[in-house]
This record gives C-alpha cells, sequence and structure tokens, in this order.
C-alpha cells in the first residue's frame, strides 16, 4: 500500500493519502485520473467509458479493454493492476525528461531480490527435479499464501520467502516450543528512538525494519552466548582464597 | 596563561541557551576550535567562581580553573568540533574532569594524551540487578553488607581473594572479560552488557611496565580507595518506565548493586610511565601546548601507538576487576539468601567507563570521520540503534550509569540522538567534586560524616574511616543538579534514580 501511495504522491496526485484502493470506485476514479493527466492513451472522446464510473458493467467492460490496450500482463488483483499502471505512467513521466533523473542511478541503490535465490534453494531441496516456473508449482505456492494469509505478490518466489518466513518464525517445532513472550506489550511507535516524524511513509516502514533487525541481531547474540556457555564448561573454575585478601587502610 | 581581570574573561564567554555556554577563540592562545559547557543556574555560579579566584591577582598554584582546562584542550593539535564541559567538571591534570575532546585519526598531527583519559584508566560504574525489594533486605543489610565487605577487599594497600599469578595477569590484560569468562566468574550475559563488550582489542601487554604489572597483580578484584564505592541501593524513582523494564527494572524499591571501581594502581602506572615518554616526544615533534600537563603524543607516533596499546591493556584490567566483584557480590548474596545468583537474578544492567579514549566514527559537518575520543570524567550515551551498544537496549538508548557521592542518589539516564550530535555521545559521570581532598578534611570532621550517614539509615563499612569526608557529600557538587543539567539540555535522559542503603568504601 505505502509503495502505490508514494507513487501517486510522486505524480502529484491531489488526494493520494485518502486513496482505497478496496472500494471500486475510489479505484475507478485513480484510474481515470492517471489516463486523463498522465498516459493519455486514448483521445479524450474514448475515455467515455472510463469515465462512466458509476455504472459498474459499462466501466468494467472499458476498464478490461484498457488494460489490454494498455498492453498490461495478467495480474490478479486491483492493487497489482493499479501499481502497474502507476509504474507506466511513472515511466511515461519519466520518459518526458530523462536527463532530470541523469544524477539518480542504479549505483546508489543496492541490487534488489528477484526471487533467483528462493529458486536456489528450492532446486537443492528437490536436487534440480523441479520446476518452479510450473503452473502446478505457482498454484501450490499462492494455495500456502492465501491458507497463510501471507499478502499476495506478483513473483511467487518473493512470495515463498516470505511464507518460509512466516513457517520458521511461528510454526517450526522450535518455535512452537518457545516461551510465549510476557510482559505488557509496548507500542513500537513510541520509543526514545527519533525516526522520522514529519514523514509518515518513512516512520512506519523504518521501524518495522529496525525490529527485524534487532530480532535477528538478538538471535545472534543469543548464539553467541549459548556459545561461550558451552565453552565455560570445559574451561571455567572459579576460585577463591580468603587467606590471600587484606582489608587496606 | 593569559592574565586578564576577571571582566575581560568574561567577554569570552557566552550563554548560548540555559543550560549551554560557549567559550571563543581567544579566551586562551591558539585555540583551534571553540569550547563549551553545560550548566545549570547553580553550576554556573560554582564555575564562574572558580574562574574569578583564579584572576585575582596573586593566586598561584592549584590546577587551572575548569573553563581555562576546557579552552586550553581546545588548542590540541588536531581537535575537532569543540572541547566539550560537562555539568561536573571541575578541574584536574592537564583535562579538566568532565572534559571530553575529539581527535581526527586522519589528520598526522592529531594528538592523544594520557591527561585527557585521567590516572585512573577506565574507571568505570556496573550496575546489577537483583529481584529483591527494600522489605526483603531491611532487615539484613547490616551483615549483607559485612558480607560484601569480607568478599571485596577495600582501602589502599588492599590485596584480592581471586588467586592469581603472573601469566593469569598477562592473559587478562589481554583478554580483558573474556579472561573472566573463561575462567567462569561471569556470565556470557554479562559480556553482553558490557561497553566494548568488556575487552579492548588492540590490548597490548608487552607494552605495560614491569612495574604496573608487579603492582597491579595483588590489586585485582579490589575495590581500591578514594572515590570508589560498591553500594546496595534501592530504586526510588522510575522518570522512563519503559526503558527501565528494558533494563529489568519494573518498580520502586527494587534492589540493584552499584560497583564503582577501576585499574587500581595499575592504570595509574601506565598513565605516569606514558607522561615520561611523551615529553620526550613532544620535544621531538616540537608539539606545543598551553599547559605542561597536557603531555601528548601523535597518535601515529611509537609513543602515542604504545600509550593506546598500554592503556587498552589498563581497561581490561579494569574490567577484569569489576567482573571479579560482580562475582564476589554474587556469592556474598547467595550466602545471605541461601540461593543461587541465579535466582536472584543479578544480571548485569550494564557497565559504562568513565576515563577512556576509544577510536569512534562521528558525523562532523555532515561527514562521517574516524575519531580519537578521550573521555574524562564523562560517559559514553549512544541513541537508540547505535550499532556498538546491547541489542536489548536498540530501542532505549544506552543505559548510562551516573554514580553519586557517598549517602546520596544515583542515576540511570540513557543515551539521545541529541547528544550524539551535540557531545560526540557524551554525558556527566557523577557528582563532581566541589571542594578539594584537602579543604574537605579541614573543613570537615569525619564523626560527623558516619553519624550524617547512620541517620540516613545507611549501613556503612569502611576501611579508612579518617579519609571519609573527603568523600562526604558536601565535597561534591550536587548530582542531580547534574543529572538534572544533562536532561534539560538533551544530551541524555532520565530513566531512573535509586538511593542507597549500604556503602561499602575504602
Amino acid at each position: 500500500m505505502l509503495s502505490l501511495k508514494m507513487k501517486l504522491e510522486v505524480l502529484g496526485h491531489p488526494g493520494f493519502t485518502e486513496v482505497v484502493i478496496s472500494d471500486r470506485k475510489e479505484f475507478a476514479n485513480t484510474v481515470l485520473w492517471l489516463e486523463d493527466q498522465k498516459i493519455r492513451l486514448y483521445s479524450i472522446e474514448d475515455r467515455c467509458k472510463l469515465r462512466n464510473v458509476d455504472n459498474p458493467e459499462v466501466w468494467k467492460e472499458g476498464y478490461l479493454k484498457y488494460c489490454a490496450d494498455l498492453n498490461m500482463p495478467p495480474l490478479e488483483t486491483r492493487q497489482e493492476q493499479l501499481s502497474w499502471i502507476l509504474s507506466y505512467a511513472v515511466r511515461l513521466d519519466f520518459l518526458d525528461d530523462p536527463d532530470q533523473f541523469a544524477s539518480i542511478n542504479s549505483k546508489q541503490v543496492p541490487p534488489q531480490s528477484n526471487g533467483k535465490q528462493t529458486q536456489q534453494k528450492v532446486q537443492a531441496i528437490f536436487e534440480g527435479n523441479i520446476n518452479t516456473q510450473e503452473k502446478a508449482f505457482v498454484d501450490a505456492v499462492r494455495l500456502l499464501a492465501s491458507k497463510l494469509n501471507v499478502p499476495h505478490h506478483p513473483n511467487h518466489l518473493l512470495q515463498l520467502e516470505a511464507i518460509a518466513r512466516v513457517v520458521h518464525e511461528r510454526l517450526s517445532p522450535a518455535a512452537k516450543d518457545r516461551k510465549p513472550v510476557l510482559g505488557k506489550p509496548f507500542p513500537f511507535d513510541k520509543g526514545n528512538d527519533v525516526v522520522s516524524s514529519n514523514d509518515p511513509a518513512l516512520d512506519l516502514p523504518m521501524r518495522i525494519l529496525r525490529l527485524l533487525q534487532i530480532q535477528s541481531l538478538r538471535e545472534l547474540q543469543t548464539h553467541i552466548n549459548e556459545t561461550i556457555v558451552a565453552v565455560q564448561n570445559i574451561t571455567a573454575n572459579p576460585k577463591t582464597d580468603t587467606k590471600l585478601g587484606k582489608v587496606g587502610f | 596563561m593569559v592574565v586578564r581581570p576577571y571582566n575581560d574573561e568574561l567577554k569570552y564567554l557566552e550563554k548560548v541557551s540555559d543550560h549551554c555556554w560557549r567559550i571563543k577563540k581567544g579566551f586562551q592562545p591558539n585555540m583551534n576550535v571553540e569550547g563549551c559547557f553545560y550548566v545549570n543556574s547553580r553550576l554556573e555560579r560554582l564555575m564562574l567562581e572558580e574562574l574569578k579566584n583564579s584572576c585575582r591577582p596573586g593566586a598561584v598554584g592549584g590546577f587551572l580553573p575548569g573553563v581555562k582546562q576546557i579552552a586550553n584542550v581546545a588548542a590540541l593539535p588536531g581537535i575537532v568540533g569543540r572541547s566539550i564541559g560537562l555539568p561536573d567538571i571541575h578541574s584536574g591534570y592537564g583535562f579538566a574532569i568532565g572534559n571530553m575532546a575529539a581527535f581526527d585519526m586522519n589528520d598526522p598531527l592529531s594528538v592523544v594524551s594520557p591527561g585527557g583519559v585521567g590516572f585512573d584508566i577506565n574507571c568505570g560504574v556496573r550496575l546489577l540487578r537483583t529481584n529483591l525489594y527494600e522489605k526483603d533486605v531491611q532487615p539484613v543489610k547490616e551483615q549483607l553488607a559485612q558480607s560484601l565487605f569480607d568478599h571485596i577487599p577495600v582501602g589502599v594497600g588492599s590485596k584480592g581473594i581471586i588467586p592469581m599469578n603472573a601469566r593469569d595477569l598477562e592473559e587478562a590484560l589481554e583478554m580483558g572479560m573474556d579472561w573472566s569468562l573463561r575462567e567462569g566468574y561471569v556470565w556470557a550475559e554479562d559480556k553482553e552488557h558490557c561497553e566494548e563488550y568488556g575487552r579492548m582489542l588492540n590490548a597490548d601487554p608487552a607494552k605495560v611496565s614491569m612495574r604496573a604489572k608487579k603492582g597491579g597483580l595483588p590489586q585485582l578484584g579490589t575495590l581500591g580507595a578514594g572515590n570508589h564505592y560498591a553500594e546496595i541501593q534501592v530504586v526510588d524513582e522510575i522518570y522512563d518506565k519503559w526503558s527501565a523494564s528494558k533494563m529489568g527494572i519494573e518498580e520502586k524499591g527494587q534492589v540493584v548493586v552499584m560497583i564503582h571501581s577501576g585499574s587500581r594502581g595499575f592504570g595509574h602506572q601506565v598513565a605516569t610511565d606514558a607522561l615520561v615518554q611523551m615529553e620526550k616526544a613532544m620535544k621531538r615533534d616540537k608539539i606545543e601546548t598551553n599547559d605542561r600537563q597536557l603531555a601528548c603524543a601523535r597518535i601515529n607516533s611509537v609513543e602515542g601507538q604504545d600509550y593506546l596499546k598500554a592503556m587498552a591493556a589498563a581497561a581490561n584490567f579494569a574490567w577484569v576487576n569489576r567482573s571479579s566483584m560482580t562475582f564476589l557480590t554474587r556469592q556474598a548474596f547467595a550466602k545471605m539468601f541461601n540461593t543461587t545468583p541465579d535466582d536472584l537474578d543479578m544480571h548485569v544492567i550494564y557497565d559504562v567507563s568513565h576515563n577512556i579514549a576509544k577510536v569512534e566514527n562521528h558525523m562532523v559537518d555532515g561527514k562521517e570521520r574516524k575519531l580519537l575520543v578521550h573521555r574524562k570524567g564523562s560517559t559514553r550515551a549512544f541513541p537508540p540503534h547505535h550499532p556498538l551498544i546491547p541489542v536489548d537496549y536498540q530501542l532505549t538508548g544506552q543505559p548510562v550509569l551516573v554514580g553519586g557521592t557517598m549517602g546520596t542518589c544515583s542515576y540511570v539516564l540513557t543515551g539521545t540522538e541529541q547528544g550524539m550530535q551535540e557531545t560526540f555521545g557524551s554525558t556527566c559521570h557523577g557528582a563532581g567534586r566541589a571542594l578539594s581532598r584537602a579543604k574537605s578534611r579541614r573543613n570537615l570532621d569525619y564523626k560527623d560524616v558516619l553519624d550524617k550517614l547512620d541517620q540516613l539509615g545507611i549501613a556503612i563499612r569502611v576501611a579508612s574511616p579518617k579519609l571519609v569526608m573527603e568523600e562526604a557529600p558536601e565535597s561534591y557538587k550536587d548530582v542531580t543538579d547534574v543529572v538534572d543539567t544533562c536532561h534539560a539540555a538533551g544530551i541524555s535522559k532520565k530513566c531512573i534514580k535509586m538511593r542507597p542503603i549500604a556503602v561499602i568504601k575504602g
């Protein structure tokens, strides 16, 4: 959701903070705004079906044709579709004056995961005897995701990564045996740490990422402590000799 | 030193906010950067009075006033940012105690100064929590104080009860708290909750003189004299409930143990040896300072490197020392309450160093720079999410342990982002002396001091009662003033206040 709002914001959508994608009408209005202001694929007269927001039947027909005319790949959810249209609009906006963005290039952005690693892991488990792009595999991942309430992602391999994390954290035997966390929960948006108080779109994800980082650090530190204790079992031999003691003056 | 009438001196000082003063260039000769100090109205009066007294004609001898010392430090080669005085500042050898200064590691002219670390290298405070409450401890506090006194030898010339030979010492100097862990004196979690994880990796025992090692060996596991103490304290007030609970402090009345100690005679000898070497290096490299006590050497010179390696060994000595006392404290409590330290939940909350120089990365003028940060009588106070603080305190900021004086309260603060920007992540370390030791001895009677503690219901065990007036609360600034100033200035945040119920002293 955040990335959608961010894209709307950069495109200058007037009400980007309030858009509710699940509402069909708002969705339709957003698509129309994008076509009117940014994409301009059709002539003004050809946009009348899209403009017919109040009549769902007519609008849907127009919308499906519009998607086809945009050459949108088959996407399942409205969120993905809008995300794609937004990206397309951002691209057009960019191409209007690419030089303006020349200084912002991929060198400054770390490479993003595209699911290759997950693919390699899956291949390793099945010793190369599986095709991760096969429909049966994709369907199985989607089914698992819906059972575990993992949000949809166009790349099923990334979704599988998220599923693996949920299983590891919540469903693995180790996780099930873990003692429940006691004490009062603390709202994570309150604390001594300043993130970015004037930009909620940055504040929330930063806090979440930091908490995940702290969680994995805690895991690492616990492993270190366990290792030290294991070594201590062999080396430790604390001694005291009160005869040595002397109180000064 | 420039001698000017007091009113002329004041022209170089400017109050920039309620709690911060600026020291302009020219206050002392050759200042490379400006100075500043943090005070509230009461501490400000003390500070300016000290300066006024030194301006009187014929005032000679003793240390320079704190403000002058801050300015002299600002004249050292390679200093960046500002020379900073914390609210508990008072005159010391070369650097004032409560002065922090950072030097650029990439500037070949930058210096390291033993005076900027102090003689008691890695003097620091450690806080242990327990799951006991005041009602559990009050009835047995006299016995408990005695038991601690029996376990932790105190005073000048005291000797520890942990058997060690010369080889053990060499290893301890190199390994720091890892030695205590290997030998089984402390818990794995103790290391996690210790600044620098209880070990400076650049320590080299070969750079330490035989004399220091000989003197240091029997002193490991002893508290020492002077302002050092072990105190059983009770949580008196919680200002930041959430941060406190992250430290395992849930309610008022909970009992904690504070240990304030350092590297004993060992660190003192390391510093003394280094000063001799540095005087030679200064002549050779033609380093000029405003004050002879500011002996220093270039960081990259042999003398500079040797000092840093020996200082690290002394720092390791101090951590082993505090770890040994942690072990002894746990034993004393376990015996008294007939249980195990584990069941008493006697975890180390944190361990801070307030006399040390460390290499740290800081933002200076918007750029990240590698600095050698001297903190003398100043505690590191890193903000939340700093990579060098334990994972358990990532959300709260680093705990800062501020020991009060005998019979007064102590505080736990947390580090803030503002402190990181203004003071290189540094804050106060304690009350800070107001009267010199000699003056306290002249003005106070030790019997009165002990009686007063008795009236307050504080059990006390002391090795040399005739020296307690040096450490009487009257000889110090009010720790509450100091802590409130840090809190108001935003360079650290108040979290917990404790008051003592039993004191063990040298």
